[in-house]
């Protein structure tokens, strides 16, 4: 994965785990420019591409962060931009519930976050990454990671 | 006036309509003795299965003082003899009507006519089929507890109890001897003992939300406490009530000024007590992932949470049950989970899934720590009016 392939700043010890959600049609295609601009960006990123930001079920957030991730960011195309019309007008109401349980489950506000980006904002998408892993550097790993998972 | 009195008005006299508001009882004298207050309930729901109303009505049978199973019934007897509010039954009918395509009328408390009306916009019932007849509702309470409170409290067996009714905030017990007991609720509920924890908080005393509303508060007087108080609060509500009175099962007339006053002043105090409740029980927490841990950490998976939840119209296999597994190390259950996201917008908080767990985490405390900030931030109120789930919609401001 082109963002993987970009060299990651090494950090003494601990690196987050990110699973980064990115639709096909944008947000895919801004982590791909990221690698193809070879801008900066840690390897804390593990992205899972869906066809739409739709597509996102509050269950497979559920499920990384079961599964050990310390922070899941949902992505996608901008507002009116989407490729199946209004597949994130959807996924802005999933993640406003998906929002407010993992804010009252307790787990901090910087594990779950939502961005619009374009195929061509390469840039954009890497210093996302990279600024929620600096956040998440801070505050250490998930509280519902298992045990044994780094 | 008198209760067997002939000269009030009747049939075709007057023509009843939505928004209106009467004070009325059973013409059956044994139907008004066993009635929470006036039999005008049972008999309503007995005259809509007579004339064809409807094929079916759903009541309690009660076993003892402290059970009753609902039963859907086409027999007018065993509807009128299943007259009396029973406290100690925290049923909700709502999925017991689902998915049965009946022409149905039933009783139902605020809790039942909100699982009633999230079923109706799952299609799981036909509202249109469907004759709610709400009762005020005060709260209701757990048989287990209530037993437990009788022992511990009121130093009586729950064997030698004949009879239950709540007069001026006390809730009186009457033996076999025929001698009463009685202690305050507030005591009984600062011993926890009492309404269920949900019903302290709930906030629907008079179910505008159902056909008619029915309850005893308003009735002053001679009557008070024999006859029912209704507001008709749709068509179907003035159509079941001038069908009880053609029929000539029950009696009205106009309720006076103080009793209409009194009732929508009580209907005040108790949903404020019920706001208070609200900042008692969900006070501000700070580590509340390890909180909804420790709560959750004897669950079974037993799924009967979700089996009894009103407002689930899910089938047996669905998304949360997927996950009836504890085979991974996950620090967190994934079948409460889904739920807690899927009932954000539509728990309607009447407390079955507390009530039912076997290993008694109190379910509703939890389900409403998520539900709260969403149906106060989304200004939606299940079960309360049609409005789609806002889970559901294609596109919402937020
Ligand atoms: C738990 C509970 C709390 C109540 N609290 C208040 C209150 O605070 N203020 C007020 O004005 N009125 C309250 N009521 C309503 C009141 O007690 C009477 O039911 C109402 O006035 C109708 O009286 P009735 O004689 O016409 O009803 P009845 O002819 O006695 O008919 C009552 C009907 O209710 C059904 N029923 C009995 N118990 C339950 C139950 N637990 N859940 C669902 N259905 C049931 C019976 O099967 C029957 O069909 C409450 C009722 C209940 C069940
Ligand atoms: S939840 Fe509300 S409507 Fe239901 S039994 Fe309790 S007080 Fe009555
Ligand atoms: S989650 Fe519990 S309190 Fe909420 S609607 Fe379902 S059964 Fe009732
Ligand atoms: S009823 Fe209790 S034990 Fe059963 S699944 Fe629900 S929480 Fe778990
Ligand atoms: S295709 Fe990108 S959000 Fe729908």
């Amino acid at each position: 994965m082109s963002s993987e392939a970009a060299a990651a700043p090494k950090t003494n010890g601990w690196e987050p785990k990110i699973v980064a959600f990115c639709c096909n049609w944008c947000s895919y295609g801004g982590a791909d420019s990221a690698g193809m601009g070879r801008f900066q960006q840690p390897a804390s990123a593990r992205i899972i591409r869906v066809m739409c930001s739709g597509r996102i079920d509050p269950l497979h957030v559920f499920n990384a962060f079961l599964e050990g991730a310390d922070a899941v960011l949902v992505t996608g195309c901008h507002i009116g931009d989407c490729h199946y019309v209004n597949g994130n007008d959807k996924t802005k109401i999933k993640y406003k519930f998906l929002e407010n349980v993992v804010r009252e489950l307790g787990l901090e506000k910087e594990r779950l976050q939502l961005n619009w980006i374009s195929a061509s904002e390469g840039e954009k998408f890497a210093n996302f990454i990279r600024d929620v892993t600096e956040q998440i550097k801070k505050i250490g790993p998930s509280p519902l990671k298992p045990e044994g998972v780094v | 006036m008198s209760q067997d009195s002939q000269t009030i008005k009747t049939a075709h006299q007057i023509v009843m309509q939505k928004g209106e508001m009467y004070v009325g009882w059973s013409t059956k004298e044994d139907v008004r003795k066993r009635g929470g207050s006036g039999g005008l309930v049972t008999s309503m729901l007995a005259a809509a299965l007579e004339k064809k109303l409807v094929d079916a009505v759903v009541v309690l049978k009660k076993m003892n003082e402290f059970e009753a199973v609902p039963i859907i019934t086409s027999d007018v007897n065993e509807v009128l003899n299943s007259a009396g509010s029973l406290h100690s039954v925290p049923s909700n009918f709502a999925k017991l009507i689902a998915n049965r395509n009946l022409k149905v009328a039933l009783p139902a408390k605020g809790c039942d006519v909100r699982g009633i009306i999230e079923q109706g916009k799952r299609n799981a019932i036909n509202l249109d089929n469907t004759f709610i007849v709400g009762l005020n509702c005060g709260g209701s309470m757990h048989p287990v507890v209530t037993r437990e409170m009788l022992e511990v409290m009121y130093k009586i067996k729950p064997e030698d109890v004949h009879g239950e009714e709540i007069e001026k905030g006390k809730l009186i017990f009457e033996t076999k001897d025929g001698k009463e007991h009685a202690i305050t609720i507030d005591e009984l509920e600062e011993k926890g003992y009492g309404r269920r924890e949900s019903c302290r908080y709930c906030t629907i005393k008079i179910p505008n939300n159902a056909d008619i509303a029915c309850g005893n508060w308003g009735v002053t007087g001679d009557l008070a406490g024999k006859a029912t108080f209704v507001e008709i609060t749709s068509e179907k509500g003035a159509k079941l009530l001038q069908n009880a009175i053609d029929a000539g099962y029950i009696q009205v007339q106009k309720p006076d000024e103080k009793g209409v006053a009194a009732r929508s002043k009580i209907k005040g105090v108790m949903e404020g007590l019920g706001k208070k409740w609200k900042d008692k029980v969900f006070v501000p927490m700070d580590n509340r992932l390890e909180y909804f841990r420790k709560e959750l950490e004897n669950c079974i998976d037993c799924g009967a949470c979700k089996a009894v939840c009103p407002t689930c119209s899910c089938g047996d296999v669905s998304k949360c049950t997927e996950f009836h597994f504890r085979g991974d190390a996950y620090r967190m259950s994934m079948y409460h989970l889904v739920r807690f996201l899927h009932l954000a917008d539509s728990c309607i908080g009447c407390g079955q899934c507390a009530d039912v767990c076997p290993v008694d985490i109190p379910l509703t405390r939890l389900y409403r720590r998520f539900a709260n900030p969403v149906q106060e931030q989304l200004k939606y109120e299940p079960g309360m009016d049609m409005r789609k789930p806002p889970f559901f919609e294609a596109k919402l401001e937020v």
